[in-house]
């Protein structure tokens, strides 16, 4: 009799409406959906209709001509077999990465997780420059050390998925880094308790309540890398990939619709991934945070666990090391492969020609970043705890961005806030606008996987005590997805100074940003210059996540919530503090 | 944590705003668009901005880029100038309408080819095509230096090459339509595929090479003389370059006043000071040849007299590029 009461009376309350029962959370949807709709669809509905008019009519004429041409039917190939290589090998290295440390009693644990953000925290295109300097034609490795024995033939595929593999697994590492730290390690021990071997706990328990975040990490690594447009430029050869064609197509061919065809031809097999993921993982409950307080994490010490983890690890962050000393290398070096003197003149040049660069990158970073962490945490909550109609559009709307190559957002929002009613080129305003809803989907990302893993019911409670939803948004989700918001930010922060291709549209001569001067050093081949601006870039990156890590974890709160965020990510349920999960 | 968060950013936010309204003064400023390497580029607009006080903030891209970018923008202009690139490439942009004719004073020294018929643009270097040599990989497989656009097909030079795609390069785009002009249609495109088969890789930027021959990475760029001279030889890498026997194409590197831009007059005196002996002396820096008669040439610096060209059509080449570069991508698959 109760029960079938509190039935009819939640059947009441799913009919009445969202705006009547929650105005908050209704107004906080339209306006959201708003601002994605003028500044995510919209130029995005720009491109199509430049890829899809010819004299001002509808047509496929221009998919038509370019599906005519060999040059452009083999980059959608090759984009695919590069995108699906780096994003399964990526995947893989990150989890051995994340699992080893968050899991495993791991020697060096700290300086492995220090290593494993270094990718992150310059532009994705040093990896190519740090590879030519070593394995090129006349590389240090391939001309000094084997005196031209082995040609590495970097040049095209092989080069180009060791580049990628290494630039986008911290991707990987940083969500299922989150994601483990979310799984309760009681259940694990529970299973061994049970009798379980290592290997069937990992199997049984461990790996599928890892599914999301795997899933969630193959799906960004598949579409950075379908994105990376750095990398192919430099280090491609002949292996013409979809991203760079589309690029090249506008920016040299003056062809935008060619160029926003190309990229539409690009968009496809990024939604593909992102359905699948919805659906493939979506399904499952993944439910470990109960609410509950539960013990510190207990690591893993087996003898071959713990050799054979650092083993992997210590291969992985030697090759990551010597790429990165290289580059810091030769960032003092007067002309790499001619003249091995070592001068600070690549830093008078950065300092003097760059300062512009820096001070405004700083600014437009510092600004954007919050804005996109918050932001991006909002829409996860929204998209994974309320029902509203267009839910799924929302999500969609503010993955696009990202699945969307750069140059192409780049030209959309050259087409379409070039011109009244909203004229913002030339502006701070529409970089921090391209930055904010261009880095935000990682942050969703993980934010849903985290909030998928954490009991609606802790968020009931809190409601069932009077607090409304932005109360228990701020005071219980946000709390207990602290490692997502905090990942969010870093990668928010970094993508801001180093990314290229959308960026290039939108600066002006009053805004400008680093990584437009590296690529102009690296267009030109300055590469000890190219290799001073990453260096500077990386200290900026490093002074900004120790920021963004006291923030995040001040030190003024609960010593445990603090000792388990010191090193980033490091923690386990640790990281959540106590008295969010346990506490009232 | 969040409210807190949030303020700090907002501090930090607000600090960084002031310091950079701190760093604007009221001078006036010129807002320029430039297709030189940055390391050149930055020794003109500093003189310029001793010279007169005004400040230029400034972009480099790729000149192909540059076109893109001003076609973007043409309702809303950003940019009051556009510094650099070969005169090609601003054929196309006067074509479609986003240079401003300017004729400046004291410009009687420009003959009809180193200027737009309208003004649309005017020129202000000239750079011949090259070849940037790597000495030691000549020495060390005891090849002789190529001399002539046919020693370039030579079997011993196959992927040794490298020059820029011509759809984004204004280098690469002259040397594409030098060899269409010399040769002819037919046997130009032709001698492009099999110049194709020789190639190492292609670069976005058409000075990259030089530095890539400088490295070893390849062993010939095709590049302007004055790159292969500023970014090769003068920069100590074991760089020579040589000249084609047949005759080479030439590039009249052009500016011109971007229609609608903010700034129209200061870019206007931008234009007529490039012009003036006071910036075309600073061109010995990266062995260009000015075009005014009295500025100083650097030694070294490769001049109309010092080699056999062709006779060049820029025109015909701007008026023709999207068709050759078509052709050109048709036939080698790039």
């Amino acid at each position: 009799m109760a029960t079938a009461q509190t039935k009819a009376g939640h059947l009441r309350a799913r009919r009445v409406p969202l705006i009547v029962r929650e105005p908050a959370v209704a107004i906080t949807i339209i306006l959201i959906a708003s601002a994605l709709a003028v500044f995510v669809v919209y130029p995005l509905y720009m491109v199509l209709r430049t890829s899809l008019t010819t004299d001002g009519r509808l047509s496929l004429a221009i998919f038509r001509g370019l599906f005519s041409k060999s040059y452009n039917r083999r980059p959608l190939a090759n984009s695919l077999k590069l995108g699906l290589v780096v994003s399964t090998v990526g995947t893989a290295a990150g989890f051995i990465f994340a699992y080893s440390t968050t899991r495993v009693d791991v020697p060096l644990r700290g300086f492995f997780r220090l290593v494993a953000t270094f990718p992150m925290i310059s532009p994705p295109l040093i990896m190519s420059l740090a590879a030519i300097l070593l394995f090129g034609n006349n590389g240090l490795i391939t001309r000094q050390i084997l005196r031209g024995a082995v040609d590495f033939k970097i040049y095209g595929f092989r080069g180009l998925a060791l580049v990628e593999t290494l630039a986008y697994f911290p991707t990987a590492y940083l969500v299922l880094s989150g994601v483990l730290q979310a799984i309760d390690p009681s259940i694990e021990d529970a299973a061994l308790d049970l009798g379980a071997s290592w290997w069937q706990m990992f199997r049984t328990v461990t790996l599928p309540l890892a599914v999301p975040g795997l899933a969630g990490a193959l799906l960004l690594i598949f579409i950075e890398s379908l994105a990376d447009f750095g990398n192919p430029i430099i280090l491609a050869g002949n292996y013409t990939v979809l991203a760079t064609q589309a690029y090249l197509r506008i920016t040299g061919l003056y062809d935008l619709s060619g160029g926003a065809a190309l990229a539409v031809i690009l968009l496809i097999p990024s939604l593909i991934a992102f359905f699948l993921q919805k659906y493939w993982v979506g399904r499952k409950s993944y439910v470990t945070v109960t609410g509950k307080p539960s013990a510190a994490t207990t690591r893993r010490d087996e003898p071959w666990l713990r050799w054979g983890a650092f083993a992997l690890c210590l291969a992985l962050t030697g090759m990551i090391l010597l790429l990165y000393g290289t580059v810091f290398i030769g960032s003092f070096v007067t002309l790499w492969g001619a003249n091995y003197k070592l001068t600070l003149a690549n830093y008078n040049h950065v300092f003097r020609v760059g300062w512009h660069h820096i001070r405004d990158t700083i600014f437009l970073s510092t600004v954007s970043t919050p804005i996109t962490g918050i932001l991006g945490m909002i829409i996860a909550f929204l998209v994974v705890r309320k029902q509203f109609p267009g839910r799924r559009a929302l999500e969609l709307a503010s993955m696009l961005t990202f699945a969307i190559p750069g140059t192409v957002v780049g030209i959309g929002y050259i087409l379409a806030f070039n011109q009244p009613p909203l004229v913002l080129t030339g502006t701070a305003a529409i970089i921090i606008i391209l930055f904010v809803f261009r880095n935000m989907p990682t942050g969703i990302q993980s934010g849903i996987a985290a909030l998928q893993q954490i009991d609606p019911s802790i968020e009931e409670a809190s409601c069932d005590l009077g607090a409304d939803s932005a109360a228990t948004f701020g005071k219980i989700t946000l709390p207990l997805i602290a490692p997502a918001f905090f990942s969010g930010l870093v990668y928010s922060f970094v993508k801001c100074v180093t990314a290229i291709s959308a960026i290039v549209f939108v600066v002006s001569a009053r805004w400008k940003l680093i990584t437009v001067a590296v690529m102009g050093s690296v267009e030109n081949s300055d590469l000890a210059q190219a290799a001073a601006f990453c260096v500077v870039i990386i200290a900026i990156i490093l002074a900004a996540i120790g920021i963004i890590n006291l923030l995040v974890y001040p030190p003024w709160k609960a010593r445990a919530s603090r000792r388990a965020a010191t090193a980033g990510t490091e923690g386990g349920p640790g990281a959540i503090p106590p008295s969010a999960v346990g506490g009232q | 944590m969040t409210g807190r968060m949030v303020r700090a950013f907002a501090v930090l936010a607000v600090l960084l705003m002031l310091s950079a309204t701190a760093v604007t003064a009221p001078v006036k400023v010129l807002h320029l668009l430039t297709a030189l390497d940055p390391n050149e580029a930055k020794i003109y607009i500093g003189a310029f901005e001793k010279s007169t006080g005004a400040k230029v903030e400034w972009v480099r891209m790729s000149a192909g880029e540059c076109l893109a970018r001003l076609r973007a923008e043409s309702r809303n202009p950003q940019f009051s100038v556009w510094f650099g690139g070969p005169s090609s490439e601003y054929v196309p942009a006067g074509q479609a309408g986003v240079l401003e004719p300017f004729r400046p004073e004291g410009s009687d020294f420009l003959s009809p080819q180193q200027r737009d018929a309208n003004w649309n643009w005017v020129g202000f270097y000239f750079g011949a095509l090259g070849f940037a040599c790597n000495t030691d990989w000549f020495a060390k497989n005891n090849v002789v230096f190529p001399a002539s656009w046919q020693d370039l097909l030579k079997p011993q030079l196959k992927g040794q090459i490298s020059f820029a795609y011509p759809y984004t390069s204004g280098t690469a785009y002259t040397l594409l339509a030098t060899m269409v002009q010399l040769l002819g249609e037919e046997k130009g495109l032709d001698y492009m595929k099999r110049l194709d088969a020789n190639v190492h890789h292609y670069n976005t930027s058409g000075s990259a090479c030089v530095t890539q021959a400088g490295l070893g990475e390849i062993a010939v760029g095709i590049a302007f003389s004055h790159d292969v001279m500023a970014k090769g030889t003068a920069k100590g890498y074991p760089v020579k370059l040589t000249v084609p026997s047949e005759g080479t194409g030439y590039e009249i590197g052009a500016m011109a006043v971007v229609r609608g831009g903010p700034e129209p007059d200061l870019a206007k005196q931008f234009i007529t000071w490039a012009l003036s002996t006071e910036c075309q002396d600073l061109m010995q820096e990266w062995f260009r040849i000015p075009l005014n008669p009295k500025a100083k040439v650097a030694p070294g610096a490769v001049g109309p007299d010092q080699v056999k060209l062709i006779p060049y059509d820029d025109v015909w080449a701007g008026q023709n590029q999207a068709r050759l570069i078509d052709k050109w991508r048709e036939m080698t698959d790039k």
